[in-house]
């Protein structure tokens, strides 16, 4: 599987590197002082996402007997929400599901990203689905994504991904389009 | 496009084609310049911005001066993790795994993303030459698939094309109706366009972002989502990354992802950031390590730090140059300040070193302070010392190089051209000031020069 030759090549052609070398620097920014919540929120509206602040998980179900009264397809990775679509053998499975309720596990004050990591779903679930519902504990909003990088532990981690907002371009003459290949919406409730 | 056989044209004069439709060019210059002034505003929010910067910086500067230690980190990391990983030394090599690999699965349509690597490499039309469907699935990128263009940009890479030209490209390509132009309706249809796509593909492939070593995983930024879409579908993934893109772990990471998208477009953060640290279950997973010139690169202590960019676009935006000479004059994959700082040594016109002012605007805008105007420089220096300077340089710059060496000569000389031009009609001077004086008035000349002037008036203090 791997080539020697190349590898070898390409590390004894980096024994000739002129960069100079560096020391790693200490990463240490203070975090600013500042409520967390509605930091996080203004991010959110800046990506055009939604955040859900109180009555959180009454509040989801409310929204989800709602959609399923109009006749869409849930799929819920969410205790205690219940969708109308099961985990199915194959991704492309999914083609048709129109929201997807996960469960986020931290979120970031700075730019509204949460990170969400679901060893149990297929990997394409958050991605798939017309819309988007993210469920976060409240406790779990940190300043920034260095907080972030130091709260999450990636030693089991096989797939997680920071989502900041719908999927969203700007490619033709910088109009910017809500809705590209992923989700075309966010929601966000927080919960206790 | 130019022809095999001919020699493609000078960047001046890609330029001053660009230019003959001046509507077009103001309307190009302006797109970049509103993304250089969402990032002035992104960046002013941030209050330790600097800092930010200067710590990127380092940390691209520490992981480049340690390549080979993380290089391999991140390789048995990778393993450890069931991910197979491959090394290329150059662009036929990593075409020539990616296609083995495609092969051995059977594979007849791959979904790419983003990615400048397959781009440098010109993967798309060596997997099509065999047989293999590629679709780009960044909106940008499949606009200029379509059109078969090259990317202009980086970042945005169907920035040179107007509403209208994409609406008309869809109508031809993927049936939109004739006439539409707006860019919502034309990103739905391109979204539906693309799903098939998706659902259909037998293997997916990214670029890389940053390549983690003390995880043994990559992560992907896209705003469209088109990255995870495509490797979430089906079982087999390929990543290909330059060996420049590795950095320590990530807390490196966390620096990094605040500037990019921040200094790329404005925003706080890019949609989605994914780490892949794992095939999916019953899934294979594939990084290809390429090196194709970056070893080289190294060896020149000034070059060497031009490997620090993440690819974030800001040099082209703000570059006076870029946006008023358009992505496609700078013979190289990419265009702008970075484009020249990689790629000038490719630029067999040997003129792309000079498009560039030297203004340092991009240096001041790097999010890991890459001094992109002493790179470009420095790679007019390495022209000069490979005696390939274009034709018009390579005999007067020897002599201004003289004339100027000589205190009395410049003197004298500068005294002339005082004089001519306070005296002479300008309408006689003007051939001698070359391109510059095309389309502008000739100075007016001081009647003393500074060394005259700083005597008079400071030199008894």
């Amino acid at each position: 599987m791997t080539n020697m030759t190349s590898k070898d090549a390409i590390l004894s052609a980096l024994q000739n590197s002129a960069a100079k070398v560096k020391a790693m620097p200490e990463i240490n920014i203070p975090v600013i002082n500042e409520p967390l919540i509605p930091r996080f929120e203004q991010s959110l509206a800046t990506v055009t996402a939604t955040l859900i602040k109180e009555d959180g998980l009454n509040a989801l179900n409310q929204h989800v007997a709602e959609l399923l009264a109009q006749k869409n397809q849930v799929m819920s990775f969410v205790d205690g929400v219940q969708g109308n679509r099961e985990n199915p053998e194959l991704p492309h499975q999914m083609q048709d599901i129109d929201y997807s309720v996960l469960p986020g596990k931290l979120g970031v004050a700075e730019n509204g990203a949460i990170w969400v990591e679901l060893p149990q779903a297929h990997r394409v679930t958050a991605f798939i689905c017309e819309n988007l519902i993210i469920t976060l504990s409240r406790e779990k909003i940190v300043a920034n994504m260095h907080q972030a990088m130091k709260q999450l532990d990636f030693s089991q981690t096989q797939f997680g991904t920071f989502i900041s907002g719908p999927s969203k371009t700007a490619d033709i003459e910088q109009a910017l389009v809500v809705g590209a290949h992923g989700a075309c919406s966010l929601r966000v409730y927080l919960i206790d | 496009m130019s022809s095999a056989q001919t020699k493609p044209a000078t960047h001046a004069h890609k330029a001053e084609i660009f230019c003959r439709d001046e509507q077009r060019v103001n309307w190009h210059s302006k797109a970049l310049w509103t993304l250089r002034e969402k990032r002035d505003r992104a960046a002013s929010q941030v209050p330790e911005w600097e800092t930010l910067r200067k710590l990127g910086s380092h940390i691209k500067q520490h992981s480049l001066s340690h390549l080979a230690d993380y290089l391999t980190e991140f390789e048995s990391n990778c393993i450890a993790n069931g991910i197979q990983v491959h090394w290329a030394k150059d662009a036929q090599e990593h075409n020539q795994i990616t296609h083995n690999i495609l092969a051995k699965h059977q594979v007849k349509k791959l979904v790419k993303s983003k990615s400048m690597l397959t781009e440098e490499c010109h993967l798309n039309p060596y997997l099509e030459q065999r047989g293999i469907e590629v679709i780009d699935t960044d909106l940008g990128e499949r606009i200029i698939q379509l059109a078969g263009q090259a990317p202009s940009h980086i970042v945005v890479p169907a920035i040179h094309l107007k509403k209208q030209e994409v609406g008309d490209l869809f109508h031809e390509k993927i049936g939109t109706q004739a006439g539409a132009s707006d860019p919502t309706y034309l990103t739905r249809a391109a979204r539906a366009h693309l799903r098939e796509q998706f659902l259909s593909a037998d293997a997916a492939m990214t670029g890389v972002n940053m390549a983690i070593a003390d995880q043994g995983g990559i992560i992907v930024c896209t705003n469209e989502g088109n990255a995870d879409m495509g490797v979430n579908l089906p079982s087999l993934q390929l990543h290909s990354m330059g060996i420049d893109k590795v950095i320590p772990n990530m807390d490196s990471a966390a620096v990094l992802l605040r500037t990019l998208a921040r200094n790329a477009t404005g925003q706080l953060i890019t949609t989605y950031s994914s780490c892949y640290k794992a095939p999916k279950p019953g899934g294979e997973m594939h990084v290809i390590i390429v090196d194709n010139g970056r070893s080289e690169m190294l060896k020149d202590k000034i070059l060497a730090k031009s490997l620090k960019c993440i690819r974030c676009g800001g040099c082209l935006n703000t570059c006076p140059v870029y946006r008023r000479s358009g992505g496609h004059s700078y013979n190289y994959t990419i265009p702008g300040p970075i484009g020249i700082a990689v790629g000038a040594q490719h630029d067999e016109t040997h003129s792309s070193a000079w498009a560039c002012t030297l203004c340092g605007s991009c240096s001041f805008v790097c999010p890991t302070k890459v001094p992109l105007d002493k790179i470009i420089a420095h790679q007019r220096y390495l022209k000069a010392q490979a005696q390939t300077l274009p034709y018009g340089k390579r005999h007067y710059m020897p002599l201004v190089g003289k004339l100027m060496a000589n205190k009395t000569a410049t003197n004298c000389a500068m005294t002339v051209a005082r004089t001519s031009l306070n005296i002479l009609p300008h309408r006689l001077l003007k051939p001698f000031s070359g391109a510059w004086g095309q389309h502008r008035e000739l100075p007016q000349a001081p009647k003393a020069s500074f060394d005259t002037w700083f005597k008079h008036n400071r030199g008894q203090k």
